[in-house]
């Protein structure tokens, strides 16, 4: 008798539809077939799965079509079933499973499609922090440059096709004629969670850098300077106004070892 | 967050499952519902949702349901899923906490379903020790649920139900009835609904889930699927009914995870198993006077049963509730628990 384990093991490759025959015998369902029953388990695993990854990627979704886009997800639901039970955490490899896939090498602007959607999940699931305003800036700690600790929701993306536009004209209210030459441009956004929608802000390439060097823990001076790489007359003031008036600082902080 | 949450705990009344379509109704309209259940995966993260779940905790007494745990795993628990599960619990501090008999994870992979155990030894001794890790991890009592099935394992020395107890009495833990599972495993593996709860130790019974389910037709086979995609079908409440006669009021969950309907309907539904509780407990009180009725009182509302019999399958048990009846004889005389 196969032990617990490999029982387990051999019923659940089954369930992913890599088909293993020597089953049939340790089943039982009354007067059914075994191992048609056992393709219930297999149905539900790849319908539910299927379900989660539509609603993550509706935009997508609607791109390629909901026939292919069930076909690509059993797929890729078969190569990379989830690895843990958070289904809130499943799909992120799915942006890089379909740029390859069959078919989407010619269309790339599906798969940062995708790539921004996920980002836009991920958000969702982020916390949303109370934010401070631009007076909190206004220490007498001269001495240290002062560090701003942003929302943990805030998610970058960049992208060589305008895919926060494609998004866009696939909501309520969108209008997909304005999209209908999908040509080459390049967009940088940023997003995040406000209550329960997400908020989005298209950048230049240097209000982008500079959130992006802030968002990870790169200091001011540091995103500061990487923005004004981009652009030589880069406004600092008014990168400032406009980030605090996003909501996205959640908090300052003077670290004493940042002095040099 | 708050930092404390008050004391509520669930009432032997019904209860509805937090759907997130609902949870904005919830939150301006604050219906009368008995207890929230929530699928403690949904909420181990920091969405809207849980900042939602965490003023809803305020005013109703809350049943943390794990989905992913996999206690019957053969491999053990995954620790870190455990560690969610116990933040999940720290911070919404349920009254109530349960899982599966079932695994889902197997080989590195989870399937999102929950598929059944060989009912042996080997299996009694894995899951125990698997339930006593998430006790102690918990440091509390959880319920385990019994599970619907589409097949079994042919070398399976006991039922899931003598497993149940087996369980109970080796890991102290308690248990979830979940009287639509109960029915579609014993149509899909040809077994005695009313006999399988019998088997169940009914002091260790804490929980009640009712839904409904698909019924599919694969060539010959009738499969029934459990989809909590509908109402709690006649069958089901009949089946319930002779349950709580036996077992005497326990808190009851209106489960419904397809097609989620309207916030209403869901509180209807609560409200059948409510008056179906509430009557169940006038004729035991009748016949036994020592038994605690139920606590909640029913409102009669004038209905004509003969205009929507379908609409409102509850209306179908209460026909089963007499007093002069025992519960084997009217459920011999209107329906089929176990098609074998």
């Amino acid at each position: 008798m196969l032990s617990l384990e490999r029982l387990q093991n051999t019923v659940a490759r089954n369930v992913l539809g890599k088909p293993h025959f020597g089953l049939s015998p340790l089943l039982a369902a009354g007067r059914a077939d075994p191992y048609r029953r056992l393709r219930i388990y297999q149905n539900n695993t790849r319908a539910s799965l299927t379900t989660t990854l539509m609603a993550v990627f509706p935009v997508t979704v609607r791109l390629v079509d909901e026939r292919f886009f069930r076909y690509a997800a059993s797929e890729f639901i078969r190569r990379n079933p989830p690895s843990e039970p958070r289904l809130v955490r499943y799909g992120v490899d799915f942006p890089a499973f379909l740029r390859t896939f069959e078919g989407l090498e010619e269309m790339p602007f599906v798969a940062e499609t995708a790539r921004l959607e996920w980002a836009i999940a991920e958000a969702l699931d982020a916390a949303s922090l109370p934010s401070i305003g631009l007076a909190a800036l206004d220490g007498d700690d001269a001495a240290a440059t002062p560090e701003l600790v942003l929302q943990p929701s805030l998610r970058f993306v960049i992208s060589h096709w305008p895919v926060m536009s494609i998004w866009s004209a696939h909501q309520a209210g969108g209008d997909l004629d304005k999209i209908s030459s999908w040509t080459r441009k390049a967009e940088r956004i940023a997003l995040w969670r406000n209550g329960d929608n997400v908020r989005f802000a298209l950048l230049s390439s240097a209000q982008f850098s500079f959130r992006h060097s802030l968002g990870f823990g790169l200091g001011l001076e540091t995103a500061a300077a990487r923005a004004l790489t981009h652009e030589p007359m880069f406004d600092l003031v008014g990168a400032l106004v406009s980030l605090f008036g996003d909501g996205l600082v959640t908090a300052i902080r003077i670290d004493p070892a940042q002095e040099k | 967050m708050p930092d404390t949450l008050p004391a509520l705990s669930i009432p032997k009344a019904a209860g509805i499952g937090l759907r997130s379509p609902h949870i904005a109704e919830m939150l301006t309209r604050r219906p009368s519902a008995g207890w929230l259940e929530v699928h403690a995966e949904n909420y181990m993260g920091d969405s809207a949702a849980v900042t939602a779940l965490e003023d809803l905790r305020q005013t109703y007494p809350l049943s943390v349901h794990g989905v992913g745990l996999s206690i019957g795993s053969a491999a053990g628990l995954d620790r870190d899923h455990l560690e969610r599960l116990r933040r999940v619990c720290e911070r919404f501090q349920p009254d109530l906490v349960s899982e599966h008999l079932a695994w889902s994870v197997a080989d590195g992979a989870y399937l999102n379903d929950l598929l059944p155990l060989r009912y042996d030894e080997a299996a009694l001794a894995i899951v125990s020790r698997n339930v006593e890790v998430m006790q102690d991890t918990l440091k509390r009592q959880v319920l385990i649920e019994n599970l619907s099935a589409y097949v079994a394992f042919a070398d399976s020395t006991m039922t899931e139900a003598e497993f149940l107890a087996a369980l109970a009495k080796r890991s102290g833990c308690g248990l979830l009835l979940d009287v639509n599972n109960v029915y579609v495993s014993a149509h899909n593996i040809g077994f005695d609904a009313a006999e399988f709860i019998d088997t169940l130790p009914a002091t260790k019974i804490g929980e009640i889930h009712l839904a409904g389910h698909a019924v599919n037709e694969l060539g010959d086979d009738t499969v029934l699927i459990d989809d909590h995609g509908s109402r709690v079908p006649p069958a089901v409440w009949s089946l319930y009914a002779g349950a709580i006669t036996k077992l005497g009021p326990r808190p009851t969950l209106i489960e419904w995870d397809t097609d989620v309907p309207a916030l209403d309907v869901l509180l209807g539904e609560a409200m059948w198993a409510d008056m179906l509780s509430a009557s169940i407990g006038f004729h035991r009180r009748i016949n036994e006077p020592a038994v605690e009725p139920a606590r909640r009182t029913p409102i009669i509302i004038p209905f004509d049963r003969k205009a929507a019999p379908v609409r409102l399958p509850a209306l179908a048990a209460f026909d089963t509730v007499r007093p002069a009846r025992m519960p084997k004889q009217y459920e011999i005389r209107s329906y089929r628990h176990a098609v074998a």
